[in-house]
């Protein structure tokens, strides 16, 4: 019988070793990842958890950690969101409406326009604090105040979000599009009333996500102005703190407490962007259409 | 569902049957111009057949349009050629009622046996029972009815085969004697009416059963 | 009796002699090309109100590009460039003056994949009406809309569902409801049946009759089986390919489809209809 067959009887198939030895190598990898992950997880909350209570969240710092409090910089974070969203959202979208719909891709500076924003992504966030601090900080004259942060950090997610609202109306199919003109919509009507309603679920889940990133950054937010010492709640055209800017200068404090306080600081800004993300989740898996 | 395709099946069938009234009333005006020697009822009845003509070629045209256009299949297909087949039959019987008519215009000044005459009414009265036997099996697509047609056939055969036997008895006269072998012809036309008759009736069997056959084979008579 | 036959035959084709047909599109010398790809080329036909005409032909010929030249549609392809003429009821369909909106308005679209909008079933039906700003009752105008697309029954107790749950026959009935919505003269219909299951088929088909007593339509089909059963009038075309390989679809005849599919004048017609073609 030819090698096949005695393969084939013999319940000894070509590859056995390899694929198991490749599923292992998978597995490991998969492992590694989580464990490392999970450690520092189970170390942080283990050390803070006890800390995360209502002077956490009510009390403003102060040089004594038993009555410091971190509201100022979770106010500036709630604040710093809001801000981003109603900024990133009309600018990420209009682009991506202008660049799916209108665009014609044979012109040079749409061309330009796209490579721009795939490179934009890429630039490291404190490459973003230097622009916030030289243009509008110094060169608007705003000052180190909220607004500058918000600012900032929409610039740094916009391209995120322009990629994510894209996507999400790259994948109406153009069917939607074509029965919509022929019953004599304008290009207008075509958008507004079919392609974004049917792109608001990719579009959400895009703009959450990147909401999620720009609310953990730091960098940006140190260079424009986010003091570390921030005794009074933020106001837009204030000066303030943010979260992971409270952390920060809590770590870096000689007290042990204030490590701790610091523990419970990052418990604190991961469980808001972990929400943010399972709700991202959430809503893609929702509303995901299935065309 | 398909109401159009039913629609001209209906309309086809119609036609048909509106043909074979014509063939009806043709063939009796033939017996009557016989059994009257009436020259101008023969005339009419010659007249008559454009009007049958114009059936046929209308049928014929609309089985023509609905093979190509709705592609029958099944039964359907099997009622357009049952359809085909006795519009060529309908048409036949009446191009017989012709020939009957002219042989009475020929033969009108000739002295006949009345004896034969009345024969033929019955011969045409069978004939006319036949057709009527025929299409309403058709109508109905009874198998038993169109059956029963064989036996009826059988007796004008018979008839058929007296009227030569009574031909051949009529005697010397010369007169007679043509009038005699014209009148053969007639019989043989009314024979053939009822052979028809029975063609529309394995139509009606291939119709239903879907399997055609001939109800009995003239060169193996002893099957039948 | 050769003037019997004549007269039959007219009857038997079953339509209108010429002089009381009435002209809803007068095509001269059309052509389509994309870029430089001449896709359509010397089309020129009549057609007629309240028929049901044909475009069959292999694929590549062009039919489908010629179709979207009656609604404008082909302008909504940059590369895409028509010369020629269309008059609509004598009015040149891509005149300067005229706006693309309002013949889209006036000569209605159906799809070969069925694409209704993920909206409830009287959203997209009430979807036209409403972007056209159409007077009157919506409920009444979706309520007559699905009725005349015999879906009115299926879909009565649930208008408010998505669309998308429906099969995909229902779907493409949906899909002519929202077509007739907008009260249009003429509906194009590009393979409408394609997608679909014989059954589903043979529901639309029997709709393409009944409609063409208050409509005129147009489809394209594939299937010349579907042109012989549906079309009163038929056109036929081909693909020739010209000196450099390039592929350019013509029109062969155009005549009423008992005559096509029973006696075509051209030889070319002849090798489709009867499956010897290629």
């Amino acid at each position: 019988m030819s090698a096949d067959e005695h393969r084939l009887r013999s319940g000894r198939p070509r590859g056995r070793w390899s694929g198991r030895v490749f599923y292992a190598f998978l597995l490991l990898s998969l492992a590694i990842g989580f464990a490392t992950l999970g450690a520092l997880l189970v170390q942080v909350v283990a050390e803070g958890y006890k800390w995360v209570d209502a002077v956490l969240f009510l009390e403003p710092p102060s040089a004594n950690p038993k009555i410091a409090g971190a509201e100022p910089a979770i106010l500036a974070t709630i604040y710093l969101g809001v801000l981003l969203l109603a900024f990133t959202i009309p600018l990420g979208l209009g682009t991506a409406i202008y660049l799916e719909e209108y665009a014609d891709r044979n012109r040079w500076y749409n061309r330009l326009l796209e490579v721009n924003i795939q490179n934009l992504a890429a630039v490291p966030s404190i490459v973003y604090g230097i622009l916030g601090l030289a243009f509008l900080v110094r060169g608007l004259g705003l000052g180190r105040v909220l607004l500058a942060g918000a600012m900032i950090l929409t610039l740094l997610v916009l391209p995120t979000v322009i990629i994510a609202a894209r996507e999400a109306i790259r994948g109406v199919p153009d069917s939607i599009r074509q029965g919509a003109y022929a019953l004599g919509a304008t290009k207008w009507q075509v958008v507004w009333r079919q392609v974004l309603p049917a792109a608001t679920p990719g579009i959400a889940t895009g703009s959450i996500l990147a909401l999620s990133r720009g609310l953990g950054e730091t960098a940006p937010l140190l260079l424009v102005g986010a003091l570390t010492y921030v005794a009074f709640n933020p106001t837009p055209l204030g000066e303030f703190t943010a979260l992971p800017v409270q952390i920060f200068q809590w770590v870096a404090r000689p007290q042990d407490e204030f490590r701790v306080l610091a523990a419970a600081g990052i418990i604190v800004l991961l469980g808001i962007l972990l929400t943010l993300n399972a709700f991202a989740i959430w809503l893609r898996n929702r509303y995901q259409r299935r065309w | 569902m398909r109401m159009s395709f039913q629609e001209e099946l209906d309309r086809l069938q119609a036609n048909l049957h509106e043909e074979a009234d014509l063939v009806l009333r043709s063939l009796r005006g033939a017996l009557n111009a016989l059994q009257q020697r009436d020259i101008e009822l023969a005339d009419e009845v010659i007249a008559f057949d454009d009007e049958v003509d114009d059936r046929y070629l209308a049928i014929g045209q609309g089985i023509e349009q609905l093979l190509a256009r709705q592609t029958p299949v099944a039964v359907d297909l099997r009622l357009v050629l049952a359809v085909l087949h006795i519009n060529l039959g309908l048409e036949r019987m009446a191009d017989l009622c012709v020939t009957i008519s002219k042989l009475t215009k020929l033969t009108v000044e000739l002295e006949h046996d009345t004896t034969l005459v009345e024969a033929f009414e019955e011969m045409g009265s069978r004939a006319e029972e036949m057709i009527r036997v025929a299409m309403t099996s058709f109508a109905h697509r009874d198998l038993a009815g169109a059956e029963s047609l064989v036996d009826l056939d059988e007796l004008i055969d018979r008839a058929n085969r007296r009227v030569v036997n009574h031909v051949l008895e009529l005697g010397t006269d010369p007169e007679i004697r043509e009038w005699g072998l014209r009148m053969i012809i007639v019989s043989r036309c009314l024979e053939r009416v009822g052979d028809h008759a029975v063609d529309i009736g394995e139509q009606t069997a291939y119709l239903v059963t879907g399997e055609f056959r001939e109800f009995t084979d003239a060169s193996h008579p002893e099957d039948a | 009796m050769a003037y019997v036959s004549v007269n039959l035959a007219e009857r038997a084709h079953e339509l209108p002699p010429r002089g009381r047909r009435e002209v809803v599109f007068d095509v001269d010398e059309l052509g389509v090309s994309y870029s430089e790809n001449k896709a359509l080329q010397g089309v020129s036909l009549e057609i007629y109100r309240n028929f049901v005409t044909a475009f069959i032909g292999p694929s590549g010929c062009g039919k489908s590009t010629f179709i979207r030249c009656f609604n404008r549609m082909n302008d909504l392809i940059p590369s895409a460039n028509v010369e020629g003429k269309i008059l609509y009821h004598g009015e040149d369909l891509y005149g300067s003056h005229v706006d693309p909106v309002e013949v889209r308005k006036l000569i209605g679209m159906v799809f070969q994949k069925p694409n209704p909008f993920p909206k409830s079933i009287y959203d997209n039906v009430a979807f036209g009406p409403r972007v056209l700003g159409m007077d009157g009752s919506l409920d009444d105008r979706v309520e007559k809309a699905l009725r005349q697309a015999a879906l009115w029954d299926e879909v009565k107790d649930r208008l408010k569902a998505g669309a998308l749950s429906l099969s995909g026959g229902q779907q493409q009935r949906l899909c002519i409801a929202r077509c007739l919505a907008v009260e249009p003269e003429v509906l194009l219909m590009d393979e409408p049946a394609s997608a679909l299951d014989p059954i589903a088929t043979t529901r639309i088909e029997d709709l393409m009759h009944e409609l063409k007593r208050d409509y005129t339509i147009i489809v394209v089909t594939h299937n010349m089986q579907q042109a012989a059963r549906v079309a009163d009038m038929t056109a036929f075309f081909t693909v020739t390919r010209g000196d450099e390989g390039q592929r350019t679809g013509i029109l062969v005849e155009y005549d009423a489809t008992s005559k096509i599919f029973t006696q075509p004048s051209d030889k070319r017609t002849e090798d489709y209809v009867t499956g010897r073609f290629g």
